[in-house]
C-alpha cells in the first residue's frame, strides 16, 4: 500500500459501514468492506449488478486492485464511472426529483426479481448523467430476507414522497426544504404543511399523514421493552411488500404540478428586444462560445439559464452544460423539454447565484456548496448582471469577482440602465446605482477579467463581452 | 453470518404503519394482478376449438405479456 498515492475519503461517505468512497490522485474508488462480503457476492451472483448497469439504472464500475483500499477490512475495491457534475436533491425541479424517485423504485423492483432488496433510498444516491437519473451507490443492495418489511420505506417517504407531495399540492418551491433537512423532510412537518384535501388522496393519506401519526405514536414507546414496536417483530410477506412498493410507485406517478406552475405563456421568451436582436445575440454568443471551445473548453455553466435557449447553443458548440436558474418553474420546464428531446448534454439546476447552495451536513462538508463544485471552463451570464447589480444590490466589482471564481472564461451581457428590463427593476425603487453604466461595468470587470472580444447586440443597446479571468 | 443490518433507522412507527398499509393495498393489488393474468390467459388461449382460423398466436400476442401494463 505504501507506494500508492495518498487516499482521500469523500466527506459524504461515512454513514454506511459496508464501504466508502475515496479518491486517489483525483480518481474515484469505492472500498467494499468484509462485513458486506456475502451481500456483495450475492449482488454479483444474482446477476443484479450486471442487470442494473446494463439498463442504465446503476452507474457502471470496474474492479480495481484490492491494495488500492485505504483502510483495513476490504473485500473489494471498485472504480465507478465519474459523474460530470454532482447535484443534490434540493437543486432539482419537481420532475427531476420525481424521476429520481421512480428510478429508486425501479431499482428495487429489479432487485426483488433477483432475491435482493435496496438497503436505503436516499435522494443523494441518485445523480443525473446524460440527462437521466442514475443510482451511484453500488453498495445499496443486499439479500432480501423472508418476512422482512421494506427497510428504506421511511427514508423513501422523507427523501422523495414528502417533498414531491409538497411541491405538487402546496408550492413548487418547497423542494428547498431538503436543504434544511439533509435526512429528508420530516413527515410530521409535511403532514402539517399539506392541504387538508390531501387527506382524501389514498397515497398521501397513507404514506404521509398516517405515516407521520404512526411515527409520533411509536416514538414514545421506542424505549419500552415490550412495546411490540421492535423492528424485528414486524413481518411482512413478499406479496405484501410488492403491493406496498406498487402503491408507492402509483402514488409518486400520480403526483403532478398544478398546470400554472409550468405552462406560463410566453414565460421563457419574455425579452425586451426584437427578432433581429435575438438573432444577433444568438450569433454572437455562438461565436464567443466556439472561440472558448476552440481553446479546449468542455464545460459551461449557464447562470440564469431560464429555459435554456443559450444552453442549447452552448451544447451545440460542444459543451456539457449546467443550466442554472433561480426559478423552479423555468428549471422544470427546461428539464421536461430536454427529457422530451432526449438531450443529454444539458443539466438543468435550481440555483440562485446570489445565494448559491451552501455546504451542508456533518461538519459542513458532507454536501459541498455550489461554488466548491465549480468545474466549468466558461460561465455564460446573459441578462444576469442587472438582476444582481440592481435587483440584489451587489456592486459590479463583486459580481465580476464571483464570476471569475466560477470559471476562467466568461461570456457576459451588459444591459444598460435605459433598457426596459432594467427600468422594470427600477420601477418601484429609488435609483441608487450611480455606477451602473457601461464605463462603470468595464472598470469593475477589469479588476477580475481582461476583455477578449466584444460586440453590440443589433437593435438594442446591450453589449456582449467575452472575457478571460486574470490569474 | 450477517454483520451489516440496516445502517439506516427504519423507524418503529414506519415499520408498523407500512405493514398495515401493505395489508390494505395488497387486496386491490392481488385483485388487479388476478384480473390481469386471467385476461392474458384468455388472450393467449382463445376459446379452444372454436375460431380455429384465428387460433394462431400473432407476434403482438406473444409479446403482449407486459409485467405492468400501466
Amino acid at each position: 500500500m505504501s507506494d500508492r498515492p495518498a487516499a482521500e475519503r469523500e466527506p459524504g461517505s461515512y454513514r454506511d459501514p459496508s464501504g466508502f468512497v475515496f479518491r486517489r490522485e483525483g480518481v474515484l474508488y469505492r472500498q467494499v468492506n468484509t462485513v458486506f462480503a456475502d451481500d456483495w457476492a450475492a449482488f454479483e451472483s444474482s446477476g443484479l449488478h450486471q442487470a442494473l448497469v446494463g439498463e442504465g439504472v446503476l452507474v457502471a464500475d470496474k474492479p480495481a486492485a484490492i491494495d488500492m483500499a485505504p483502510e483495513q477490512g476490504a473485500v473489494a475495491v471498485i472504480q465507478p464511472d465519474e459523474i460530470g457534475f454532482i447535484s443534490f436533491p434540493y437543486e432539482w425541479s419537481f420532475s427531476q426529483l420525481k424521476d429520481a424517485a421512480l428510478l429508486t423504485l425501479r431499482a428495487q423492483a429489479m432487485a426483488s426479481e433477483r432475491g435482493m432488496t435496496l438497503r436505503d433510498a436516499s435522494g443523494y444516491n441518485v445523480q443525473f448523467r446524460e440527462g437521466r437519473p442514475v443510482l451511484i451507490d453500488t453498495l445499496s443492495f443486499e439479500r432480501a430476507r423472508e418476512g422482512e418489511p421494506w427497510k428504506p420505506y421511511r427514508q423513501f417517504c422523507e427523501h422523495f414522497l414528502a417533498p414531491l407531495a409538497l411541491m405538487a399540492h402546496r408550492d413548487g418551491r418547497l423542494g428547498l426544504l431538503l436543504r434544511t433537512w439533509i435526512d429528508g423532510v420530516p413527515l410530521d412537518l409535511a403532514s402539517e404543511l399539506l392541504p387538508r384535501r390531501t387527506r382524501f388522496s389514498a397515497g398521501i393519506a397513507a404514506h404521509i399523514h398516517l405515516h407521520a401519526r404512526a411515527q409520533q405514536r411509536h416514538a414514545a414507546d421506542a424505549g419500552k421493552p415490550d412495546s411490540g414496536a421492535a423492528p424485528r417483530s414486524v413481518t411482512m410477506s413478499e406479496g405484501r411488500r410488492l403491493a406496498l412498493l406498487d402503491h408507492l410507485r402509483r402514488t409518486v406517478e400520480g403526483l403532478r404540478l398544478p398546470a400554472h406552475g409550468t405552462e406560463w405563456a410566453d414565460y421563457a421568451d419574455q425579452t425586451s428586444y426584437s427578432a433581429a436582436g435575438t438573432a444577433s445575440k444568438e450569433a454572437i454568443v455562438r461565436r464567443m462560445l466556439e472561440a472558448v471551445a476552440a481553446e479546449g473548453g468542455r464545460r459551461a455553466w449557464d447562470v440564469g439559464a431560464n429555459t435554456g435557449r443559450y444552453s442549447a447553443i452552448a451544447a451545440a458548440a460542444g459543451f456539457e452544460v449546467l443550466a442554472a436558474d433561480i426559478d423552479w418553474a423555468a428549471v422544470e420546464r427546461h428539464y421536461l423539454a430536454l427529457r422530451a428531446a432526449g438531450e443529454k448534454r444539458i443539466m438543468p439546476l435550481l440555483a440562485d447565484i446570489a445565494e448559491p447552495s451552501p455546504a451542508i451536513g456533518w461538519a459542513n462538508v458532507e454536501r459541498a456548496s455550489l461554488l466548491e463544485r465549480a468545474n466549468a471552463d466558461v460561465v455564460i451570464a446573459l441578462a444576469l448582471v442587472h438582476h444582481l447589480a440592481i435587483g440584489r444590490n451587489v456592486p459590479l466589482a463583486m459580481v465580476a469577482e464571483l464570476l471569475a471564481r466560477l470559471a476562467p472564461n466568461l461570456v457576459v451581457e451588459w444591459v444598460p440602465k435605459e433598457d426596459p428590463m432594467v427600468q422594470r427593476l427600477l420601477a418601484s425603487r429609488e435609483d441608487i446605482f450611480a455606477d451602473y453604466s457601461a464605463e462603470g461595468f468595464r472598470a469593475a470587470f477589469a479588476r477580475s477579467f481582461e476583455i477578449v472580444d466584444e460586440a453590440p447586440i443589433e437593435d438594442s443597446r446591450r453589449i456582449l463581452f467575452r472575457m478571460r479571468a486574470l490569474s | 453470518m450477517r454483520l451489516v443490518f440496516a445502517y439506516i433507522d427504519p423507524g418503529a412507527g414506519s415499520l408498523i404503519i407500512q405493514a398495515i398499509i401493505a395489508a390494505m393495498v395488497s387486496i386491490p393489488f392481488f385483485f388487479r394482478n388476478a384480473i390481469r393474468s386471467a385476461f392474458e390467459r384468455f388472450r393467449r388461449k382463445p376459446a379452444d376449438g372454436s375460431g380455429a382460423a384465428n387460433a394462431t398466436i400473432t407476434p403482438e400476442d406473444s409479446g403482449a405479456a407486459p409485467s405492468d401494463p400501466e
